[in-house]
């Protein structure tokens, strides 16, 4: 190697003009204190981590720093990290950021995460990391803080936009990183342009729905690690995947991705125990889920299947949440007679149902509780619904949106922590709360995405647990919820058995089975079109249902 | 670096500057600062600016700093290696210590003077950096007369007893070579130490980036024109283009006698 060395000529100049001028000179004890600092601070080897040293007041669980010192000396500061929820993953990326800070590698930071999580990054950051970083609220702080924290929103967006590109990042850090498995949208593109010399993309589910997910994760990350586009599809297509291609692809993976489980640990976690809710619809219940089933065979009267899906699952939820519904296709403009007869129609059969069966057997089970419940639905109405529900037969609850700012999150916990029985959470509200302090959930209604259901249950099943967890699964007899449930989560037992496995997500996706599609469509279709498209295929897939259910139970006799 | 360490360091500190210890205990230190030092770490340039504008009395603060987790409840500053403070004290030790000269003391006598010898030592760090890095830590003296180079100097210089005036009976020979001469000269025999040294870090780096860089090219094969293309390239050199730097922590002019010659 050719050696070029040049000494920092501000030191010599100053160094000259104080022997011109006889001094000042510092004395003998700052002067050898002074190399002693340097010593502390010297890096006396390429290989180790040098942060925990650093943070003696934070005890990183072995699995933590074991990942840290992977990144660094084994994936040279280009991971994907994507332990199960719960497992710290905030921790790890902090630990292997002040690694890179106190090496000097790294001094020009940019944190991305969803808009709701800022403040607790920033927090973390500071307190337990010591590292001075600052929430993007002006737009000089790209410019003039060296660790900022922003929300991909925000920073994609012009003025933003041209000064973050302007800026000589160190590393990026992308939090909450699956929200950028599709290399269409915006963020995607945002994020492809950021020049990343070191880069955490940070994701419980790094695959959630195709395994071209993780193609566009990766490429981000380290572009042409899994080939091009082109190659990719050819070699892993679920259609044309051999098992040898499959070892293939999972051990490239596995060089750009760290991903813990709660079994890989070593800790004592608290046990799962999941058990299933029948709920059996009162007669006017059923009438309404009935009247609404026939229209299938009706085509014209609501425009997509995808509609009338989105009802059927909305009357297993609450009469609350189909009028929600109901009354925005009255609202719209394209709203024929036909279909406004229609709807006038079910809202008398909405005012029927005097009683929501699921709510009674809610409050039954919360009744029988003793400490603190959490409940999950997808549905904003039937949220406000529960609420005023709960509130009528004496119990306290809270609501949680995702939707909501930091401090009222936090507000939030801390009321359900100190006050409330019960809290009341919708989808959204899933991400970046942590409620170990809870060892019940309801699932109201079931996410079609089983990934989803993962991020709920690690709310509470994470480090800090101290109980076992209860999951109580709200199905309603004889309707689409039914189906979901045993098809999603009995058939791969997705509660007792933590999804986790990458080539176990893989394969499983890989199969051409009716919840990837169903999830598919109504997760990935962007417009009304391509609803209708996809939907075409549905009637088929329904049919196919039944067939499915049948060899399910054949194969579970024989399991 | 040990919590009794980081005592003595501190202490250390402040005494250097001239600050009065004004309790001291098993991990427990208060210290009055003097106005400097206030000015140099409190961080409070408006308190100041103020004082001087209205010509009030300067209230240097006094800070109490415990090592041991005995004190917690006290109020003052729980001080350990990673914490923000110490690190800002090693800082500022390092910028108020950067240019020293000391002289050796020496016994002279009356009739007989005694000529010390100008030497000029660098303290050095040298960072080997790619996407890892290791620092290593050199301390180089010459000779101003002759030219001979030590290493090791500070370690030298430790065993010896040094004072910031020049002893009785004692002069300070001229140097021949001057001090920038000098420092050129350091940073010659500095690059071939360097040079010597083992840097297969460097080809690993290399390799790596190499491996990198052929994968990237791979993805945008007929797509040579992208944007992302040149971004994501750069980033590959920053992240690892081996690079040597090397900086001076602190250094000054040494007047020893003339036995420290033969080393």
């Amino acid at each position: 190697m050719k050696v070029e060395i040049k000494l920092n000529e501000e030191w010599q100049n100053e160094f000259l003009s104080r022997i011109e001028d006889d001094g000042p000179w510092t004395n003998w004890d700052l002067y050898k204190l002074a190399l002693q600092a340097e010593e502390q601070l010297s890096i006396p080897s390429f290989d180790g981590l040098q942060a925990p040293k650093h943070l003696s007041h934070l005890t990183p669980h072995p699995h933590q720093l074991e990942v840290a010192q992977r990144v660094v000396e084994e994936m040279n500061g280009k991971a994907i990290l994507a332990d199960e929820v719960g497992l710290g993953k905030t921790i790890e990326a902090g630990l292997i950021l002040k690694e890179y800070m106190i090496r000097g590698l790294a001094r020009k930071v940019l944190i991305l995460v969803p808009a709701s999580l800022v403040s607790q990054w920033v927090t973390e950051l500071n307190q337990k990391f010591f590292i001075p970083a600052i929430a993007q609220k002006k737009s000089y702080v790209w410019e003039q803080c060296d660790v900022v924290v922003s929300s991909i929103d925000t920073a994609k967006r012009e003025p933003h936009r041209s000064i973050v590109y302007a800026q000589n990042y160190d590393m990026v850090i992308i939090d909450e990183a699956h929200r950028l498995k599709n290399k269409n949208t915006k963020n995607y593109e945002f994020v492809q342009h950021l020049q990343k010399k070191f880069c955490l993309l940070l994701t419980a589910t790094p695959v959630q729905n195709r395994v071209e997910e993780i193609f566009h994760l990766v490429s981000l990350l380290k572009p042409g690690h899994l080939g091009n586009l082109e190659n990719f599809e050819k070699d892993f297509r679920a259609k044309n995947r051999t098992l040898e291609n499959e070892e293939k692809l999972r051990s490239l993976i596995n060089k750009v991705m760290v991903r813990n489980r709660r079994a890989d640990t070593g800790m004592d976690w608290p046990k799962r125990f999941v058990k299933t809710v029948p709920i059996t619809f009162n007669q006017e219940e059923r009438q309404l889920y009935d009247e609404i089933y026939k229209l299938k065979e009706e085509p014209g009267i609501i425009k997509s299947q995808f509609s009338i899906m989105t009802l059927l699952r909305e009357i297993c939820s609450s009469r609350e949440a189909v009028f929600m519904t109901l009354k925005k296709m009255l609202e719209n403009e394209n709203c024929t007679e036909y279909t406004e007869a229609f709807v006038h129609r079910m809202m008398k059969l909405i005012e029927n149902v005097k009683v929501n069966s699921k709510a009674e057997k809610a409050l039954e089970i919360i009744k029988s509780i003793e400490g603190k419940v959490i409940i999950f639905t997808e549905y904003r109405a039937t949220q406000m619904y529960l609420q005023w529900f709960l509130q009528q037969h004496g119990i306290s609850s809270v609501p949680f949106r995702g939707g909501f700012k930091r401090s009222k999150k936090d507000w939030m916990r801390e009321l359900f922590k100190n006050h409330a029985k019960v809290l009341i959470a919708t989808e959204a509200g899933g991400e970046g709360i942590n409620l170990q302090f809870c060892q019940h959930i309801i699932n109201y209604d079931l996410p079609w995405n089983p990934m989803r259901i993962e991020q709920r249950i690690g709310r509470i099943h994470r480090i800090g647990q101290e109980g076992d967890v209860h999951i109580y699964n709200f199905a309603t007899k004889n309707t689409v919820e039914e189906h979901i449930l045993t098809l999603l989560y009995e058939k791969i037992r997705l509660f007792e058995n933590v999804i986790g496995e990458l080539d176990e997500i893989l394969t499983r996706l890989g199969m051409k089975n009716i919840e990837d599609h169903i999830s598919d469509i109504l997760l990935n279709s962007e417009s009304d079109g391509e609803i209708k498209i996809k939907m075409d295929n549905l009637k088929e897939i329904i049919a196919f249902q039944q067939h499915q259910e049948e060899d399910n139970d054949a194969t579970r006799r024989y399991s | 670096m040990q919590q009794e360490d980081i005592h003595n360091y501190l202490k250390s500190y402040f005494i250097a500057n001239n600050c009065e210890i004004t309790r001291e205990n098993n991990g427990l230190l208060g210290v009055q600062l003097t106005i400097e030092m206030d000015k140099e770490i409190m961080n409070r340039p408006f308190y100041w600016h103020y004082l001087e504008k209205t010509g009030g009395v300067p209230q240097p603060m006094e800070l109490s700093f415990f090592t041991s987790q005995d004190y917690k409840k006290e109020k003052g500053e729980f001080i350990h290696f990673g914490s923000p403070r110490l690190h800002q004290i090693f800082n500022s030790t390092k910028k108020l210590a950067s240019y020293i000269r000391m002289f050796e003391e020496a016994s002279g006598k009356p009739g007989y003077n005694m000529p010390l010898h100008p030497w000029l030592c660098l303290n050095i760090k040298v960072s080997y950096q790619c996407d890892r890095k290791k620092d290593r830590l050199l301390s180089l003296g010459i000779h101003l007369i002759s030219g001979a180079v030590l290493d090791n100097f500070h370690s030298l210089l430790e065993k010896k007893e040094l004072t910031p005036k020049i002893p009785d009976f004692c002069f300070t020979m001229t140097p021949i070579i001057k001090p920038l001469s000098g420092i050129k000269r350091l940073e010659a025999v500095l690059a071939s130490v360097i040079q010597a040294d083992n840097h297969s870090w460097a080809e690993d780096a290399h390799k790596r980036w190499a491996a990198d860089l052929d994968l990237l090219n791979l993805f945008y094969t007929g797509n040579e024109d992208a944007e992302s293309y040149q971004v994501e390239k750069e980033a590959l050199r920053k992240q690892y283009e081996p690079v040597i730097k090397a900086d001076i922590i602190n250094g000054g002019m040494f007047y020893l006698t003339p036995q420290t010659s033969v080393g």
